[in-house]
């Protein structure tokens, strides 16, 4: 009888550490960061073995890419670790600010708010590099047969004022609206770009640009964005954008349409990090900005950075 | 010795139970007193007229709940709906009709149904379960409350069929003699006297599905469109209170007002959840128990 | 189960265990009359045999009380009756069991209709958990009836029939578990008259009910036996001296004697018989 008790004890105590460790193991996103809060997020370097591990989160659009990329540095660079998770523009920042991760993925450039409370936060400046361009692309069914559409006609169907496709020259068929959700820095782009007014209540919200092709693909009616490197796929096709009725249609699969920014949802796509980069960081910027890097970008679907781009990230890289 | 370790055995059995209750006060608490500078800045009575919910609106930010709380209600009643008269068939079946080498078949099969996580699910509601529902209404899109409904029904379903089994088999056989000797036959016994006689047992059953469904957040989120206008049917995209916190909370601002709002969602599914329990509870308590 | 395959029988003499001065007439057509007749029944549950060899013959109407020491098989012979053991899995039975002339072991015999004809009371009052009214009216409604004036009066009927009418006619809806012991009990007595049956089995009915309430039952017994035929199973001799007519002693599966009450109680034929009754045993 006394022993079954010990046992019962026994078997408590060890089933209430392994919660507690567990508990305090999860909260931090990153194993490899312990003291996030007091850091400036920066890189742990073992001496020792010399390697280096690099924790990027954020956006949606650019996670296959980004991760790609990690891939194939990792491949030519064993000594560093780079681990890259999604989660939505929004979330990187915040994970940024928070100090939980060394750089953020994002589609769409920092708020003010967010770049002033990095700095509250951690007493650093937030650099910014873009690595890639992206052409959102306005995706609708492959059986739908219109093919052509102005900003402000997309911008009237988000905002819903246009419910039907007969409106744009398309079948009487009801449009749904899909969407991303206030996370995704596309759905911010998006919003200021195109909708420039609230998004219309009956937008269905969803998680990931995958969530979108496939509701597209399922959907006669439906019309959903997504970044250019998600738009080529079976079941769905990307419209042509005019920019105003009396300009031309660019179809945004095509890659000097949207390096010359005739396409009119032309974007780049941003990583920032808190304080200037340096060490293992730069040589992974520097890798994505080379040719080999941006051959990778082409590879994906997305497109490579401009001059314009080049310039921006000088105060980064140099 | 002896007593010392009774003692200490008491010490610790009594420390988890008041662990216990400090877990939900301090939960209860955390809620409330971060609803309340949401609370203070809109005012209790905005959250709850009709509108919509955009705090990061264009123009005035609006935090209206009204249409949450229709798509948790939509969703939830739904799954029971579908769940409930489901999961009690197939406890009477596992409990009264089927031979011991069915039983064994059976169960570790529900047991699996319950261990799928929810996100499985909803991959499989995106991917399968809404051009069915799409083809069959001959709607555009399955992605509607109709399919978190099912997601959900899915879910409960183990919970339902286990506890009303439980139910199910504690029915003293006396009524069954009973009913039999007066020329029952076995299927008039099952659904006349067995179930009904388990009636508080498979109410507790429902309620405890119900409670899972209400909160279920993840699958929710992936198949119903979380779309922030009112629904008009069944087949129509919803946003429930868990789902909204889950997408929302990802990029709040620590400590804006939105951040707050969304404690006020929280704390509303608490108490949704909270009066449920209650609920169950005396209807539990209200059918004359077995006095034997 | 193994079942003697024979024709109706005239019968005019008992086996050595019956009391020869009582015999089941037979009509013109060939009919016995014997409410219910048992012949070479041998019962087993599984490997085990539970009874050996029983015959007995019970007549229309009056009460058959079967006594013995407990677990020496008089609650499975009840059983057998109603055919109640078919539930109990790998259980079989050798013999002839006719209830009201009929083989009810016969593959073609429809055992709804035989439990409605063979009512059953148990050892522990059994009420279903509803109201009074719906615990009498379940009988007739599993069995088809749905106009709610036939089932009042059914209800009524069976109720004054289970001497239970005044006490609850007030509060038909009440619950029935919130009856006492004896009152449950007489209600599923009414149970079992509703559905109509001829025969009444009743298991021990008074050894869970408090000595008040059990003589309100014997009363009932006593009425009843004028229309429908009791067989009861008692654990108390006294009891069965009271209120039936014939009385069966049951032994470790056999049924040593049976006869008129009167004889069984004062000049036994077995000595088994005379020892049990003088309480040498049991």
């Amino acid at each position: 009888m006394n022993q079954k008790r010990w046992l019962t004890l026994l078997g408590l105590v060890v089933m209430v550490s392994i919660m507690l460790v567990a508990g305090c193991g999860s909260e931090v996103a990153t194993d490899e960061a312990p003291d996030a809060e007091a850091d400036n997020g920066g890189i742990e370097e073992d001496v020792a073995a010399e390697t280096s591990s690099i924790m990027i989160a954020g956006s949606d659009s650019e996670v296959n890419l980004v991760t790609r990329l990690a891939e194939e540095y990792m491949n030519a660079n064993p000594n560093v670790s780079i681990a890259v998770t999604g989660g939505g523009s929004g979330v990187g920042i915040s994970s940024l600010i928070d100090g939980d991760v060394d750089i953020a993925n994002s589609s769409r450039p920092m708020k003010d708010e967010e770049i002033d409370a990095l700095k509250a936060n951690q007493g650093e400046d937030v650099y910014a590099v873009r690595f890639a361009v992206d052409g959102v692309a306005v995706v609708i069914n492959e059986n739908n047969p219109v093919s052509e559409l102005t900003v402000d006609q997309i911008g009237a169907i988000y905002r819903g004022e246009i419910t039907n496709w007969s409106a744009v020259g398309g079948e009487d068929l009801e449009i749904t609206l899909y969407g991303r959700q206030s996370t995704s820095g596309t759905y911010v782009f998006f919003m200021e770009k195109v909708v420039q007014a609230d998004y219309s209540p009956e937008m269905r919200n969803l998680a990931g640009t995958s969530d979108i092709v496939e509701a597209v693909t399922g959907d006669v009616g439906g019309i959903g964005y997504a970044a250019i490197g998600y738009a080529t796929k079976d079941g769905i096709k990307a419209i042509n954008v005019k920019a105003d009725d009396n300009a031309s249609a660019y179809d945004p699969t095509v890659l000097e349409n949207v390096t010359s920014g005739n396409y009119a949802l032309t974007r780049p796509l941003y990583q920032y990090v808190s304080g200037k980069p340096s060490s293992a960081i730069l040589e992974f910027f520097l890798f994505e900005v080379s040719e080999e890097g941006q051959n990778i970008v082409l590879d994906e679907g997305f497109y490579p950075i401009t001059a314009a781009d080049l310039d921006f990230n000088k105060d980064a890289l140099e | 010795m002896h007593s010392r370790t009774e003692l200490i055995m008491k010490i610790l059995f009594w420390a988890s139970g008041i662990a216990i209750i400090l877990f939900l006060v301090g939960i209860l608490f955390t809620l409330l007193s971060n609803s309340i500078p949401a609370l203070g800045e809109i005012g209790i009575g905005s959250f709850f007229t009709s509108g919509l919910w955009r705090p990061g609106a264009y123009g005035e930010p609006t935090y209206s709940i009204n249409n949450f709380i229709l798509g948790t209600f939509m969703v939830t009643v739904g799954a029971l709906a579908f769940a409930v008269p489901m999961g009690v068939a197939a406890a009477a079946y596992l409990a009264e009709i089927a031979s011991p080498w069915e039983r064994e078949f059976f169960k570790p099969i529900v047991e699996v149904l319950a261990g799928i996580p929810s996100v499985v699910l909803g991959f499989i509601g995106l991917v399968v379960l809404a051009p069915l529902i799409a083809r069959f209404f001959n709607i555009p899109s399955g992605i509607n409350a109709l399919n978190g409904a099912i997601l959900v029904g899915i879910m409960a379903l183990p919970t339902i069929i286990t506890l009303a089994e439980d139910a199910i088999t504690a029915v003293p056989k006396e009524y069954r003699h009973a009913s039999l000797a007066l020329g029952g036959t076995q299927w008039q016994t099952i659904w006349k006297v067995t179930v009904p006689a388990a009636f508080s047992g498979i109410t507790a059953a429902a309620m405890l599905g119900m409670g899972r469904a209400i909160g279920e957040t993840m699958t929710v989120l992936m198949v119903t469109g979380n779309m922030i206008a009112r629904p008009e049917s069944f087949l129509d995209s919803v946003r429930t209170l868990s789902a909204n916190i889950a997408i929302e909370i990802g990029d709040v601002a620590f400590g804006s007002v939105h951040f707050h709002a969304l404690f006020v969602v929280g704390l509303v599914l608490f108490i949704i959840t909270f009066i449920v329990n209650l609920l169950a509870d005396i209807l539990i308590h209200r059918k004359p128990e077995v006095n034997k | 189960m193994q079942i003697l395959n024979s024709g109706i029988r005239k019968t005019d003499k008992m086996e050595n265990n019956l009391n020869p001065n009582f015999a089941c007439e037979t009509n013109d057509s060939g009919n016995s009359y014997c409410e219910v007749q048992v012949e070479g029944l041998n019962f087993y549950y599984g490997s085990k045999q539970a009874l050996f060899d029983v015959n007995i013959e019970v007549k229309e109407k009056g009460v058959a009380a079967l006594i013995g020491p407990s677990g020496c098989g008089k609650s499975t012979f009840l059983r057998v009756l109603n055919r109640m053991n078919d539930l109990i899995p790998g259980t079989r039975l050798e013999g002839r069991i006719n209830v009201h002339g009929e083989d009810i072991y016969d593959p073609s015999t429809d055992v709804v209709e035989l439990r409605k004809k063979v009512g059953m009371v148990f050892q522990q009052p059994n009420p279903f958990p509803k109201s009074i009214y719906e615990n009498v009216a379940y009988g007739p409604r599993i069995h088809g009836l749905k106009n709610r004036e036939k089932l009042d009066q059914i209800v009524e009927e069976s109720l004054k029939g289970g001497a239970l009418w005044d006490e609850v006619k007030d509060r038909l809806h009440d619950p029935a578990l919130a009856l006492s012991g004896g009152q449950q009990q007489r209600l599923c007595i009414a149970r079992a008259l509703a559905v109509q049956p001829r025969i009444l089995l009743m298991d021990e009915p008074t050894s869970a009910i408090d000595p008040i309430a059990t003589q309100r039952i014997e009363d009932l017994v006593r009425e009843l036996c004028q229309e429908y035929t009791i067989i009861i199973v008692t654990h108390n001799m006294q009891q069965a001296a009271r209120i039936s007519d014939f009385t069966g002693f049951f032994l470790q599966g056999e049924m040593v004697e049976w006869g008129e009450t009167s004889q069984i109680f004062t000049k036994p034929q077995d000595q088994r018989t005379e020892d049990y009754i003088t309480g040498r045993f049991g």
